[in-house]
């Protein structure tokens, strides 16, 4: 067995998973797009190693192998950045959504306390007519 | 009816409050009795009968669906005032440290100097270390303020409309980060001394062991540098306005 073909084997099958997961809807948008864009990476170089030393060449980096562990080491650090952005986003997301709906339901029971007390003013709302929200994990 | 009587009166008192029930009836009647303030109480996702107690005394009563901290629980409360158009936020604690009877003080001098905030501050309170950290603190920021981390306060609507906004929304306390977004959109901050008691129950949510005082500093020394640049540059333009008008 070659070094080539355990190279092509561990790359197709690192890009196999990959695409599965993208096609199974597991990720979207960017982030399907990111994925298959370091799988096709991973496949290229998997099974076309000189690329590596081509690129080494290139890049004037005396041993080549190293340059896709940096490559990759950078990448996964943006990553992370960008996740750690992503989570501060919806962190504050998350704070103003429960926020905004505790008010509302705090209007919702004074509104609903009002009506009882005034009958025939406005309509009243009968809890009957609240429509539940399917599951809690879809909110 | 709360509802009814934002319409009436201008001024609100938010009291953030999580597990508080022994003292949190006591302190919303003696706000009410002040007579110039409607009062809501934001509950924090308290397991006590903190909401029950609160509304029982007279205040309207907010209940987040999961806790959002202390500053979380404060914001909620500006943009309920916000919402209602009231024109003054007061805020206090529900541990009963604050007096309710302070508030009438707060307020006239956040009329009578014509500044944004006023924070009401208890000098004698302070520990060696609290003091330490504010003198660090005011090192860092170049701002004078005595005492960062006091929850009584009196806001005016420019004040409550910068905190009510989605910039505040990742801020953890109300200390230095509110402070700070605070003199970065150029509001004007008085301080008013005060009399406050120690803590008749729990503990406090910052200064309760020496794990927390250092991530609490870590943290709130990070936040100084997010916002250092900011604020200098805020601090020049304003420098250079005033100069124009001169």
């Amino acid at each position: 067995m070659n070094s080539q073909l355990t190279a092509g084997v561990i790359g197709a099958l690192l890009a196999g998973a990959i695409l599965y997961l993208v096609r199974r809807d597991h990720m979207h948008g960017s982030y399907a797009l990111w994925w298959l864009a370091i799988a096709a990476a991973i496949l290229i170089l998997g099974v076309f190693p000189p690329v590596i030393d081509w690129l080494g060449s290139i890049t004037g980096i005396s041993y080549p192998p190293v340059l896709p562990i940096i490559v990759g080491i950078g990448m996964i650090l943006i990553r992370m950045l960008r996740t750690d952005i992503d989570r501060s986003r919806q962190e504050r997301q998350l704070r103003r959504l429960a926020q905004k709906l505790a008010i509302l339901e705090q209007e919702l029971s004074s509104v609903r306390r009002d009506s009882a007390s005034e009958p025939g003013a406005t309509p009243r709302i009968k809890s009957a007519q609240v429509i539940p929200l399917s599951k809690p994990s879809d909110v | 009816m709360p509802a009814s009587a934002a319409s009436q009166r201008s001024i609100l008192a938010v009291i953030p409050a999580r597990n508080e029930a022994p003292t949190v009836a006591d302190i919303v009647r003696r706000t009410l009795a002040g007579g110039q303030c409607d009062v809501l109480v934001v509950n924090d996702a308290s397991t006590d009968e903190t909401a029950g107690l609160a509304e029982a005394a007279g205040a309207a009563v907010i209940d987040l669906p999961f806790s959002l901290g202390a500053w979380g629980a404060t914001q909620t409360g500006m943009r309920y005032a916000q919402r209602n158009r009231y024109r003054t936020v007061v805020t206090l604690d529900a541990d009963g440290q604050h007096h309710p009877e302070e508030l009438p003080a707060l307020l006239k001098s956040l009329r009578r100097t014509g500044s944004n905030v006023v924070i009401g501050t208890y000098s004698a309170r302070m520990s060696a270390a609290r003091r330490l950290a504010g003198r660090y603190f005011r090192l860092l920021t170049q701002m004078n303020v005595q005492d960062f981390t006091s929850g009584l306060r009196a806001y005016d609507r420019r004040a409550v409309r910068a905190l009510a906004s989605r910039e505040a929304s990742l801020l953890d306390y109300q200390d230095m980060g509110v402070l700070m977004l605070l003199s970065k959109k150029g509001l004007i901050l008085h301080e008013v001394p005060t009399l406050m008691s120690p803590r008749r129950t729990g503990a406090s949510r910052v200064f309760a062991s020496w794990l927390l005082v250092a991530r609490y500093m870590l943290h709130t020394t990070v936040l100084c540098f997010a916002q250092l640049g900011v604020r200098s540059r805020v601090l020049f333009r304003s420098q250079t306005a005033r100069r124009g008008t001169a």
